[in-house]
């Protein structure tokens, strides 16, 4: 219940402050623009929506697409924890009385909120596609389902590393790190020769895991990574919280 | 109220509080006194809860720190030193927060808010934000906000730092007002500020306890000073065997101008000495009573163990 009123608050802080406008608003800049491309690929070239859509080759079509996305997620998560240590507001948090687990929840379901804030908007592409055409009510949701698992561990992972670091730039920074490293060993999909490894590639491929969620696919495999990282990190983060004390 | 047994505090090699005993009783006023870096923050983060104690044992409203957790923060409001707050909130939206994370039911939270923000004095500043708020309104704010959900125990870490005087008098009334219900423990290192407001002190340095009990005691050597016309030895006669009398210091010539050290009550012996001195047929010219003043008792109680 406790965890409640601190996402509560959390959401609100991010609505006070300049970061989750600019963050919002570039971000549907590029999506729209992925957008407005893909609508227009597909329009020119009817063959092509044989076998997909604007709307599968927008959630899953390209990996590229996500990049923004390994910047935007250590912006959203690094003041989470870091800058409550930083400002020492971390003090009368804790000595409410509520427990580290009430603060670590809290604010890892705002972060999650404000995840699907940022791609409630993209209903819109869903619905314009709808105007034109056929489109796979199944395969959205699927899609969708992808896009929150993703946020899942995301959020974890910035959660963990706020927990974490000093400060608020050394959190996004770590954030980043992680999540590029992880980008980057699922881009190593690419590489035949790694034929052996793929297996496991495929399980943290940012992209394989869009592909089949595009498709309609819901691979549990997935979402057992997903929610496995998750659930690896958040408790990371409890831990770093709780361990403050001693020290 | 506060029950704190052999409480110790390590930082690697560092010992920031070392084997700290003491007991603040329901319905007092306690003064945590010491120098800058004495501990004293320490202490009450261990107090609080937002540190864990290396070693030794703490009980609050008879719940024990390490597994009463959640009773113990719930029976204190404390604020800390420096006050942090969120500085992007309202102040009404803060205690609100406030009151509702300290589990205050949800229909009772306005009433909560309103009366923590007349006691506190910030009612006209509730719909501020208290980013633009002055030093002296924040640190109000924090108080509110230790206020809101009616704990029977203060914790108070420096309440009257970086105050003008004017809103000193009122945090100091305030707590004195407070102390009709609640027990409170400030930290200070203001003496004049435990002297107006504490019923009993708490002097630490260094982590260790050097001294614990009411304000006055602390006074200790307190001294009389008289003048007299009067031959020096006939003086140091009718002042010799007088109780609370210690040492006697007697300089002059035609005027004899003596320092008499007290032992006890120096009241009662400024009396006595009175009496004896007007006994002896010596006419008495003035009689004072010095005290000694706070800030030397305060240095030498936190300062001896650099000679020793």
């Amino acid at each position: 219940m406790k965890a409640l009123v601190i996402a509560r608050r959390e959401i609100e802080s991010y609505f006070l402050s300049p970061v989750a406008y600019v963050v919002t608003v570039v971000w549907l800049v590029w999506c729209g623009l992925q957008f407005y491309l893909l609508a227009g690929v597909f329009a020119s070239a009817p063959s092509l929506s044989a076998s997909a859509n604007p709307l599968s080759a927008f959630f899953g079509g390209s990996v590229l697409f996500f990049i923004p996305l390994l910047v935007f997620a250590p912006v959203l998560t690094m003041r989470l924890l870091a800058e409550e240590r930083h400002t020492g507001t971390l003090e009368p948090l804790l000595t409410a009385p509520i427990t580290p687990a009430d603060v670590v929840f809290g604010k890892y379901l705002a972060a999650l909120l404000f995840w699907v804030c940022l791609w409630l908007p993209t209903g819109m592409y869903v619905w314009i596609t709808s105007q034109f055409g056929r489109i796979d009510l199944g395969a959205v949701l699927a899609s969708y389902l992808g896009v929150f698992g993703i946020g899942l561990y995301y959020m974890a992972i910035g959660l963990a590393m706020s927990a974490l670091a000093k400060n608020q730039i050394v959190a996004a920074l770590l954030t980043f790190m992680l999540l590029s490293g992880l980008f980057a060993v699922g881009l190593l999909g690419f590489v035949d020769t790694l034929s052996e490894q793929r297996d496991v590639i495929d399980y943290i491929s940012l992209w394989g895991h869009m592909q089949a969620f595009s498709k309609g696919i819901v691979d549990t495999r997935f979402l057992v990574f997903d929610v496995t990282v998750a659930g690896l990190f958040v408790y990371l983060a409890w831990r770093a919280l709780d361990d403050r004390r001693q020290s | 109220m506060i029950e704190v047994r052999h409480l110790t505090k390590r930082y690697g090699d560092r010992v920031a509080v070392r084997d700290l005993s003491f007991d603040v009783a329901r319905g007092e006023v306690m003064g945590f006194l010491g120098p800058n870096g004495a501990g004293k923050s320490t202490t009450l983060r261990m107090l609080t809860g937002f540190l864990e104690p290396t070693e030794g044992e703490i009980k609050i409203a008879g719940f024990d720190a390490r597994r009463q957790a959640l009773e113990v923060k719930r029976s204190i409001g404390y604020m800390p030193e420096a006050v942090p707050l969120y500085l992007d909130m309202r102040v009404v939206e803060y205690l609100r927060y406030r009151a509702a994370l300290k589990g205050v039911p949800r229909r009772e939270i306005d009433k909560h808010v309103d009366r923590a923000l007349e006691l506190a004095s910030v009612g006209d500043v509730k719909t501020r934000i208290i980013g633009q708020l002055s030093k002296g309104y924040r640190q109000r704010v924090g108080l509110a906000d230790a206020l809101v959900a009616d704990p029977p125990l203060l914790i108070l870490d420096e309440p009257t730092a970086g105050l003008d005087p004017n809103q000193i008098r009122q945090v100091r009334d305030l707590v004195r007002a407070l102390a009709k219900e609640k027990t409170v423990m400030l930290s200070t290192h203001i003496l004049p500020e435990v002297e107006a407001i504490c019923a009993r002190v708490v002097i630490i340095d260094r982590g260790q306890l050097k001294f614990t009990g009411r304000p006055e005691e602390l006074r200790g050597g307190s001294a009389i000073t008289l003048e007299a016309r009067a031959d020096g030895d006939k003086l140091r006669a009718a002042l010799a065997g007088v109780e609370g009398v210690g040492t006697i210091a007697v300089k002059g010539a035609d005027v004899q101008q003596a320092r008499i050290e007290v032992n006890g009550d120096v009241h009662a012996c400024a009396e006595r000495v009175f009496r004896a001195v007007a006994n002896a047929g010596i006419d008495l010219r003035e009689l004072r009573r010095v005290d000694a003043s706070l800030e030397d008792v305060f240095a030498r109680l936190t300062t001896q163990e650099v000679h020793s």
